[in-house]
């Protein structure tokens, strides 16, 4: 049927052209645009008004978000063949300051070195650190350290530049020093030195100028060791401890965890026999004997407290329950002998398998240890005396006799490399006495300190991060140390003075390259030795002992009686600031001390039975109050005054005082060291022997005055909260679940907690379908030492907030190490607990958060935007876990403000700012931050297997803070991937110690922890005895 | 038997014979004479501490939010305590003006102009803290909902500080609104009444034309009404809100399904209270007892003793969900640190302000007794700030993980922000004295028709009548 059409109008039934030409022509009126003639002539009609509205607010808004000035960096003009901007670079090298050995690779982005790692391929460290050595990149841009060479104008000028006048040429010093010294007899005083080269060098020279010595000074000595070794096995030498290999571990006051000899080292084998599941449920049982509470006590299964002076006392009474043949001073501590009988019946029951060491620097009493250790039978189980260990070197009589010398003006000249007596020298006066009357003095020391301000020449060395050198730890294992920058101030190496000094006129880097070119054999194998940056001997060497020779019954006799009345006082060594030497480091500042929690300060330590004779105690107002009153402490005719400190586990007559405060003039030493503190070191004492560091007769009063102490953890019981999970070995192997039994309470939400906890029904599930990021932290194998948070700092540009505002709790870390005590007050167990963003699968923070500024990846990480914060806090209110960290002030020169920058500590000079890492954004004032689980590591791993086209491999994305970890407490990595360590740690390996902290709250975290297994005969803090402990929190 | 015209025991809600002209002289007339001594020293003090809020925000703007004493465990402290404290003061506005309109009780029409003005001023007052308190208040449009270049990335429609910002918004918008028709009528009057040119002017265009035509109040009435039904769920919307930023979160203390109403009994309780502070004064100053009588002050001293009870056993409620629920951590938190620890003082402070001492208006000689009353409205707010505190900082210092127990206590800053918005709220309020109608003239003069003196005297002579001819006369008239 044909279409009937239906027309409008008749235009279109005789479809005219003007109608074609309307159907063409959408708008037929014209529209009331109006046209101006000029932009600010132009009418706003009505149709206009919301455009121009919409507009200008647009407009205003994107113009109100550019606020941040833009910083323009500077290409290459010649790109440097090795560097590519954005790709690190990395060498190997070594950390060996003050004879520590601790082979590392050193991270360089554009020519800088921004972070150091432990060397993997050395079989001494096996790539483990420690906090100090994490923390010494920054003190490469030290803005404190002498910038060029000089000579000094004495100590009356005010200003250093005027104090040091600066001597151009170093040809013109070298014709200066060497007019001076010649036909004098030289003395070289320095730190101990493990380089064999520069020994070579150093024997070279003095060769030149006859007479001459070298004298090695520790700050912290271990020469009791050294001569106790002479006595005993006929070497002046340090044996290799292998506590790898020890079922027992005794300690006498030997924090080797934290600050004996080369605690990268024994932590990492003492690591070994911490590791347990419930598979092989072994672990090492530890004995400590100590004065004060040390890193390595806190984490001892049995520990026990006693005098300083009565540690001869307990060594004898330990050799004499092991059948030594000794008779050992009565001792009144009841607990204190029970120790010892234990300790003797555990080294009874595994001969072979133990290993005793001191922290005494008593010949005698190192004499006895020896003893014990070869009744034990360790020689050659625990204890290597094929290899030697090059620690430390330093014989105190040999420092007496030089003071005795200068003091005498029979010193021709002094030279002073890496150590600091004006300081650290128990009787400093004596010494700068002495040095004034020494005829010519130079220094190579790096930065204007005590001693460096009566020395003549100033040549300062260079930074190890600047340097050519080599290093022998042990006994045929070598290091080797290659600059990763060019120098940054007008610094040479010490080596080259005394090739220079010696007529050498070989380059320093040509005189090492030259020596062990003619070692290797090549030019090759030198090259490979500086990449691989470890030579060692073939593995599989027997471990081999020597025979005791040594007279235990006189040296017996020689050990004095302990002291029974008035306090005692002992030294002791900050894990972080250790003797000093590297106290102007603000990162290792702002460490919160392992044991006391405090930043920025020493203090006097004493137990809560002391300090409630001067009105203080553990409870509410000393928590709540950072002011501390401030004691005199006297012993041996000096006193310091120093804030009181309660901390618990120290024995209750004693106070213990950290060395390396006290420290010169800001300007001089540093922001960060100057005048914080006072110097503990002149109450050292030189026994005739051996300096010792602990003084009996001391007094403690009342000074009347308050000084505020930092502290970053303030409460110090975990109140039996089941965020510590811990209990026996004995009842682990009986019943390895039993530890988690609260888990159990979980099970009636469902078969899955994580899943069917939840008022939704159909659970909760989170898809991860690709990566899936899991950390799981070992309660058992971590020791707190803070290597991770220094690294942690390093890495992700945590800022440095200072004292004052530590105080009031703002510090920055990204990564705590929360540290309880349990139990009794005098005798506490401790636990430490690594604290970090739990990355949360239904993390508390991001749904609070209004802006969106915090969320989730598809990898599970709980991401944060700082660009996007607006800082309202409300996700760290709501974060369970309080790691979240607010941007208090300007730290770091990041807002849009000028002159409001907050930097006590000299972090924001423009030296100091190339430590920064250039893969992390540094805070603006006023945003949220983070762990964010390196999350710059995981996209460079997951980078680098996809331009090589293969899945990323298990442990190519480590977080810092897993790689700082000595003993690989920490274990991260993709929980998806069945294969890898994480996945196998929870699924098969761990599945009865593992647990989630605040699992209850369903916030499903990412992160697991180990249960804490103590080696102890005691039952576990049960959930009754919580009660008794909450007394002494 | 006599007729009664009001029963015997209700009372005048306004004292004295008024007449209309007289009612718009009392409360006009100080609008149009100079200010007393006393006016211009409050109002000095009051800019005084304004200018000091303003410095100590700058400072802490320009230094950053550390100058406050706030730290990595306690993210929020004076500021969201004062914020909360000051919402809740303007509940009680919102509550005469919108709840008692809709039940039709007369007695609201005395004290609700004052009382709406406090709640602006409040809200004004309040929304400075969550503005301030961010660490980067430059960007704090982010929190808006607007299309932009990022993404567009949008804001978190999960979190309670985003329903925040929209109920605040809301309340200060519709408050404002309701305030402000109220005042056309009035302005017009002091319009009509200007003897100068500018003040004519002035109020001219403050009263938007307004002629008093049957028109213009039949919309005015009509706009009342509907705005007063906007209000009403607010009252209760706003509160509310406020204490899902505390209810939904997870720390013990704060994470607690009683808060809505809790919250909100305890904004109309120290909203009350603060109205009796305002207008006690206010009554005595500009004279207007006769308006503000003795009977207003007491049918709000029995909402504070409801309010105040109600807010009582929240507290107790509280304790014992805290025992019952059997967690640990919760426990503790109620127990442990809010009833007891360092911070346990503020605790006991708010429970007396705020439970024990309001127990006096069960006596009616107490709800009558002015002083009484406006000690007890200082007490109850002391306590209602306390109540703020103690929820907000007793649950943060000491919450699960002992490592990260601190303490607070306030720094200079902090304490001069809070002071600066006294500033503002009673600079506002002085001006609003003096240059605003402090109580509502046409109201006033609606309610004269029955229940004022001159009404009730023209009832007389029926009251006197006999019934049965009363009933006689009305029924064949």
């Amino acid at each position: 049927m044909e279409q009937k059409k239906y027309w409008k109008g008749l235009e279109e039934l005789h479809n005219t052209a003007a109608h074609q030409e309307a159907v063409k022509n959408e708008f037929r009126e014209d529209l009331p645009f109006e046209e101006s003639d000029s932009f600010l002539g132009a009418t706003t009609p009505r149709r206009d008004f919301l455009k121009y509205l919409g507009f200008t607010t647009a407009a205003a808004t994107i113009a109100a978000s550019c606020d941040i000035p833009v910083k323009k960096a500077i290409p290459y003009v010649n790109k440097p063949q090795d560097i590519t901007p954005g790709v690190p670079n990395y060498y190997a090298s070594a950390y060996t300051v003050d004879g520590e050995y601790v082979p590392l690779v050193v991270k360089t982005r554009e020519g800088r070195p921004i972070k150091v790692e432990g060397n993997e391929m050395s079989t001494v460290t096996e790539g483990s650190n420690t906090a100090r050595v994490q923390a010494s990149v920054l003190g490469l841009y030290d803005v404190a350290r002498l910038r060029y060479p000089g000579i000094n104008n004495g100590p009356d000028k005010e200003s250093l530049e005027e104090r040091v006048k600066e001597i151009a040429l170093f040809s013109e010093l070298d014709k200066q020093v060497t007019a001076a010294i010649t036909g004098k007899p030289v003395v070289l005083l320095t730190a101990t030195i493990i380089s064999p080269t520069t020994k070579k060098l150093i024997g070279e020279f003095l060769a030149k100028y006859p007479g001459s010595r070298h004298i090695t000074y520790d700050a912290v000595s271990y020469s009791g060791m050294l001569l106790a070794n002479e006595q005993s096995y006929g070497k002046r030498a340090l044996p290799s401890y292998h506590f790898e290999n020890a079922k027992v571990v005794v300690s006498l006051g030997a924090d080797f965890l934290g600050t004996w000899l080369n605690p990268s080292e024994y932590s990492r084998q003492y690591g070994k026999n911490r590791k347990i599941d419930a598979k092989k449920p072994e672990m090492s049982k530890h004995f400590h004997f100590e004065s004060m509470m040390s890193l390595t006590g806190a984490n001892a299964d049995e520990r026990y407290t006693h005098r300083p002076s009565e540690t001869g006392a307990v060594a004898l009474g330990l050799l004499a329950a092991l059948g030594g043949g000794v008779t050992a001073p009565a001792l009144v501590d009841a607990r204190l002998k029970e120790g010892i009988a234990k300790a003797a019946k555990a080294i009874q029951a595994n001969p072979g398998k133990v290993l005793v060491v001191s922290g005494s620097n008593d010949v005698n009493v190192q004499i006895i240890v020896n003893a014990i250790n070869n009744l034990a039978g360790a020689n050659g189980t625990t204890i290597d005396w094929a290899v030697t260990s090059n620690y430390r070197q330093g014989i105190d009589a040999e420092m007496e006799q030089l003071v005795k010398d200068m003091n005498a003006g029979s010193v021709g000249a002094l030279l002073v490399h890496g150590v600091n007596p004006a300081y650290d020298y128990y009787d400093a006066k004596k010494f700068v006495d002495g040095i004034k009357k020494v005829g010519v003095t130079v220094s190579f020391n790096d930065r204007y300190d005590e001693t460096t301000q009566y020395c003549k020449y100033i040549i300062p060395d260079h930074h190890f991060l600047e340097s050519w050198g080599d290093a022998e730890g042990r006994t045929g294992y070598y290091a080797f140390i290659q600059p990763t920058i060019a120098p940054l101030f007008k610094t040479r190496a010490f080596q080259a003075s005394l090739l220079s000094w010696s007529g050498n006129t070989t380059a320093w880097e040509d005189y090492l390259k030259n020596e062990w070119v003619a070692k290797l054999g090549s030019q090759e194998a030198w090259d490979k030795a500086l990449q691989d940056g470890v030579i060692e001997p073939a593995a599989g060497a027997p471990l081999t002992g020597a025979a005791f020779t040594a007279d235990a019954g006189s040296a017996a006799t020689a050990i004095s009686a302990p002291k029974t009345g008035g306090m005692e006082l002992v030294l002791y060594e900050k894990v972080a600031i250790g003797n000093g030497k590297e106290a102007n480091n603000p990162w290792l500042q702002e460490m919160p001390d392992p044991i006391t929690r405090a930043t920025w300060d020493n203090y006097a330590c004493v137990s809560n039975t002391v300090a409630k004779t001067f009105k203080t105690e553990l409870g509410d107002n000393y928590e709540i109050n950072a002011e501390r009153r401030v004691l005199k402490i006297t012993a041996k005719g000096y006193s310091v005054e120093l804030p009181l400190m309660i901390v618990p586990g120290i024995h209750p007559d004693v106070i213990a005082i950290a060395v390396g405060y006290g420290r010169g003039k800001k300007q001089f030493i540093g922001k960060a060291a100057g005048e914080i503190g006072a110097n503990a070191y002149p109450f050292a004492s030189f026994n005739g022997q051996t300096f010792s560091y602990f003084a009996t007769d001391a007094k403690a009063e009342a000074t009347g005055r308050k000084y505020p102490v930092g502290l970053t953890q303030t409460h110090n019981s975990y109140e039996g909260r089941p965020i510590i999970k811990e209990t026996t070995l004995d009842a682990f192997i009986k019943n390895p679940k039993e530890v988690n039994h609260d888990r159990e309470h979980l099970a009636h939400y469902g078969e899955d907690f994580r899943n069917d906890a939840t008022l939704y029904t159909g659970g909760t599930k989170f898809e991860y379908p690709g990566i899936k990021w899991g950390m799981s932290i070992d309660l058992n194998s971590c020791f707190g030492c803070g290597a991770c948070v220094v690294a942690c700092t390093a890495e992700n540009n945590v800022s440095v907030v200072g004292k004052e505002q530590v105080v009031l709790a703002h510090e920055m870390h990204w990564l705590r190490i929360d540290r309880y005590f349990a139990g009794d007050e005098n005798n506490p167990e401790v636990v430490f607990q690594p604290m970090l963003c739990q990355h949360c699968d239904n993390a508390p923070c991001e749904n609070v958060c209004p802006v969106a500024a915090t969320n989730h990846s598809s990898e599970g990480l709980n991401q944060m935007a700082y660009n996007r914060c607006i800082g309202t806090r409300y996700c760290a209110n709501n974060c369970p876990y309080k790691v979240r960290r607010f941007n208090w002030r300007d730290w770091n020169g990041a807002d849009s403000f000028e002159g409001n920058l907050h930097d006590t500590a000299d972090m924001n000079d423009a030296i100091t700012r190339m430590v920064l890492n250039p893969d992390v954004v540094v805070r603006s004032r006023g945003t949220m931050e983070k762990c964010s689980f390196c999350v710059q590591r995981l996209q460079d791993a997951k980078l680098a297997a996809k331009k090589a086209g293969r899945p990323m491999k298990d442990g190519e994305a480590r977080t810092a803070c897993q790689q700082a970890c000595a003993t690989d407490a920490i274990v991260f990595g993709n929980i998806n991937d069945k294969d890898s360590r994480i996945a196998k740690v929870r699924n098969e390996e761990q599945t009865d110690r593992l647990y989630y902290v605040l699992e209850e709250t369903h916030t499903l975290p990412s992160i697991n922890y180990l249960a804490k297994i103590r080696n102890k005969d005691a039952a576990p803090v049960a959930a009754g005895a919580h009660k008794e402990e909450k007394a002494h929190h | 038997m006599h007729l009664k015209y009001e029963s015997t025991l209700r009372e005048p809600l306004i004292d004295g014979v008024k007449d209309y002209h007289q009612v718009t002289e009392d409360i006009i007339s100080p609008i149009e004479a100079k200010p007393g001594k006393l006016w211009y020293i409050g109002l000095f003090i009051s800019i005084a501490l304004l200018l000091f809020g303003v410095f100590s925000v700058t400072w802490e703007v320009y230094f950053g939010t550390g100058v406050w004493n706030l730290n990595k465990t306690i993210g929020w402290g004076w500021d969201i305590t004062n914020f909360v404290w000051w919402v809740g003061i303007g509940h009680a506005g919102t509550l005469i003006s919108a709840i008692l309109l809709l039940f039709r009780q007369g007695w609201r029409t005395g004290v609700n102009r004052a009382a709406e003005a406090m709640t602006i001023f409040a809200v004004m007052c309040a929304g400075q803290f969550p503005i301030w308190h961010m660490g980067r208040v430059w960007m704090a449009f982010f929190v808006m909902p607007y299309p932009n270049t990022r993404g567009p990335l949008w804001v978190n429609f999960n979190s309670p500080l985003l329903w925040d910002v929209f109920a605040i918004s809301t309340y200060f918008t519709v408050s404002l609104l309701f305030w402000y028709s109220g005042l056309l009528p009035d302005f017009a009057t002091v319009r009509d009444r200007a003897k100068t040119k500018l003040r004519k002017y002035l109020y001219g265009v403050a009263s938007f034309g307004w002629t008093g035509s049957t028109k213009h109040w039949q919309r005015h009435e009509a706009l009342s009404l509907v705005l007063a039904g906007l209000s009403t769920p607010l009252v209760l919307s706003v509160h509310t809100i406020v204490s899902f930023d505390f209810a939904t979160s997870v720390i013990p203390g704060w994470h607690t399904t009683i808060f809505p109403p809790y919250f909100v009994a305890g904004a109309i309780f120290s909203g009350f209270a603060m109205v009796q502070t305002l207008l006690i004064i206010t009554r005595k100053v500009l004279k207007l007892e006769e308006y503000i009588t003795i009977g207003h002050v007491e049918a709000m001293n029995k909402v504070i003793v409801l309010t105040g009870s109600i807010v009582g056993v929240a507290y107790l409620t509280e304790l014992f969900m805290a025992w019952y629920s059997g967690v640990q951590y919760e426990f503790d938190t109620f127990y442990k640190f809010r009833a007891a620890g360092p911070l346990g003082w503020s605790y006991w402070i708010m429970m007396t302000c705020n439970v024990i001492s309001p127990q006096v208006f069960w006596f009616r000689k107490m709800r009558r007794n002015i002083m009484v009353t406006f000690i007890m409205s200082i007490i109850v707010n002391i306590g209602m700030w306390f109540e703020r505190f103690v929820i907000i900082c007793t649950s943060l210092y000491r919450d699960y993980l002992p490592s990260s127990w601190s303490y607070y206590r306030p720094s200079w800053p902090e304490v001069g922000f809070y002071l600066g918005t006294f500033g503002l709220f009673f600079t506002c309020y002085f001006l609003f004295a003096k240059y605003f109608p402090v109580i509502a003239v046409a109201e006033i003069k609606s309610i004269l028709k029955t229940s004022g003196e001159n009404f009730k005297e023209k009832m007389v002579k029926y009251e006197d009548e006999d019934v049965e001819k009363f009933a006689h006369d009305q029924t064949h008239h």
